[in-house]
């Protein structure tokens, strides 16, 4: 077995072996706790850069098939697990995540004791790393580490988002067209809106408000991605636009930065953020509790408990996550716009907040 | 139907490479349930409790460089079944420098069984100091309990018969690491 090491930005060590292409690789060090769900997380385009540390010991079990992929590709710049599956079964099954991680060049490293990094990422925060399985001197790759870029001030949206437009068509009968603007759409978020009958066309980042308008939406979509949002400076006027406008905004992840930030809040980074399937969140309008797949690293800073003036009027805090009272969504009272910070289009689940997509679906009802 | 008879089979519960993944749990578990293990002793009950508990303390140095005081609390005279049985030989207690008062304590042996022997190290904690807390790390929890005493942290919980016996052997006393439960009348 080819031996392999990873480095974090503050000098720690750990050994193991290749999983994977073998190579050397470098992002920021994220840990994820679903146990389920990753080849969805592998393809997300929100892991972009990122050194992806699953916390489930056993990976690849299923191993890989042709329907789960979120985007065209594999995104995590380099995969961490503890015990990867020596052989995968499943009847969707067609090839191991090994050979899969090699076929697309992805760097990863197995046999490490995750739960130490783990640890050490949540007491010290998300940090830089790199793993190596070419060159195993900690002090020649550390150097590298630390001349890595940072994930804050990273503008990454246009790495991510489709060359050009294309479109996804309702299920069933047309009801309504809504235009996203593509910072690293996942595939099940169109998915999720055509099953309402609703016909998506996906933008490049880059895209004008004319050109968003051109195809006379019902309403905009703003999807998640990777990326700092304090960067998105194009979106968030696109975002200032469409609500002047008043057409009905809905955003996912990114895309409730982005709205965030067009109301004029602020955004930080996380110390560790949120990555897993079993995040509680409190959805303030009707105070149940929904168990929620998040993937976020930044958050919006606004105030939880009241509403707040802002250029489009009252803008409240719609969404909490009960584990540390981060804003997990906003919602707009007098501008048709709300968005939330976790994913109700997350597969393999779980699926509590799916009733969202239902919710913009009502909102364009309203405004039609 | 197979009648009842006497049998010697024994199985082996954890091979070399299970115990040592049981044992790097626990140092886990330590290090997450004490938040880094601040303030913390660990004692371990002779003969095979001793042996774990350094291999904890090793454990939790390799993982977060942090270094747990550990040392031994002998329990003999503190049994409860002290004059059923033959006079036997005396272990040690070895506190470590800091002492324990004020500090938490992590009792750890091998086997969890009746709980007597947890009982009788608490009456043996109970003489030589005063700690703001005791825990029990233990590598085997079989069952069977004739005292309310649980364990906090459990290698791996083992469902046996009374009439059954679980033998652990560690590297540092017998010469190889296992775990085997014995007469099983499989």
């Amino acid at each position: 077995m080819t031996k392999a090491i990873l480095v974090l930005e503050d000098g720690r060590v750990f050994h193991g072996s290749a999983y994977g292409a073998v190579g050397e690789t470098f992002g920021e060090a994220v840990f994820t706790t679903g146990m389920t769900g990753y080849q969805e997380t592998l393809t997300d385009p929100s892991y972009h850069r990122q050194v992806v540390v699953q916390t489930a010991p056993m990976i690849g079990n299923t191993g890989v098939n042709s329907e789960d992929d979120e985007s065209g590709k594999i995104w995590v710049a380099g995969y961490v697990v503890r015990d990867p599956a020596r052989r995968p079964s499943n009847w969707r099954s067609t090839g191991s995540l090994e050979d899969r991680l090699a076929a697309e060049g992805v760097v990863g490293i197995s046999g490490i004791d995750t739960r130490a990094l783990t640890r050490h990422l949540r007491s010290r925060g998300a940090m830089r790393v790199g793993v190596s399985s070419v060159d195993l001197d900690p002090a020649s790759l550390l150097s590298r580490v630390v001349g890595a870029p940072q994930m804050i001030g990273a503008d990454l949206s246009a790495e991510v988002s489709t060359p050009s437009l294309y479109t996804v068509d309702a299920v069933g009968e047309h009801r309504y067209t809504v235009a996203a603007l593509d910072l690293g759409i996942k595939r099940n978020v169109a998915r999720r809106l055509a099953a309402r009958g609703v016909t998506t066309h996906i933008f490049p980042a880059s895209s004008s408000i004319e050109e968003l308008l051109a195809v006379s939406p019902d309403a905009v979509f703003f999807s998640p991605g990777p990326g700092d949002p304090a960067t998105a400076d194009g979106p968030v006027a696109l975002a200032r636009e469409v609500m002047r406008q008043c057409t009905p905004l809905f955003g996912i992840c990114f895309g409730s930065q982005i709205l965030g930030r067009a109301l004029g809040f602020g955004t930080y980074k996380l110390g560790y953020g949120h990555r897993g399937i079993n995040q509680p969140v409190l959805d303030k309008t009707t105070g149940k509790v929904e168990v929620t797949s998040h993937n976020h690293g930044f958050a919006v800073d606004a105030p939880l408990n009241s509403v707040i003036d802002t250029d489009f009027g009252g803008v409240e805090v719609s969404h909490v996550c009960l584990n540390d009272n981060v804003v997990e969504g906003l919602r707009g009272i007098d501008v048709p716009a709300f968005t939330v910070q976790y994913h109700p289009e997350a597969a393999a689940g779980p699926h509590d907040a799916d009733y969202l997509f239902d919710r913009f679906v009502e909102l364009v009802e309203k405004k039609g | 139907m197979a009648s009842p008879r006497a049998d010697t089979t024994s199985k082996i519960i954890l091979g070399e490479s299970d115990l040592h993944r049981v044992v790097d749990r626990i140092a886990h578990q330590i290090l997450e349930k004490t938040s880094g293990a601040t303030g913390t002793v660990l004692l371990g009950i002779p003969t095979r409790g001793v042996p774990l508990a350094q291999r904890l303390a090793a454990r939790i140095h390799a993982f977060e460089d942090i270094d747990v005081p550990v040392g031994s609390l002998d329990i003999t005279l503190y049994r409860d079944d002290l004059r059923l049985h033959a006079t036997r030989a005396l272990g040690k207690t070895e506190l470590p420098g800091g002492g324990i008062d004020g500090r938490r304590v992590i009792l750890v042996d091998d086997v969890l069984f009746s709980g007597r022997t947890v009982r009788a190290a608490l009456d043996a904690l109970n003489d030589v100091g005063r700690p703001s807390s005791v825990q029990l790390a233990v590598l085997v929890d079989r069952g069977h309990r004739q005292l309310p005493i649980r364990a906090d942290y459990v290698g791996k919980n083992i469902p046996t018969a009374v009439s059954e016996s679980v033998r652990v052997s560690l590297l540092e006393i017998d010469g190889l690491d296992e775990v085997k439960l014995t007469g099983s009348d499989k």
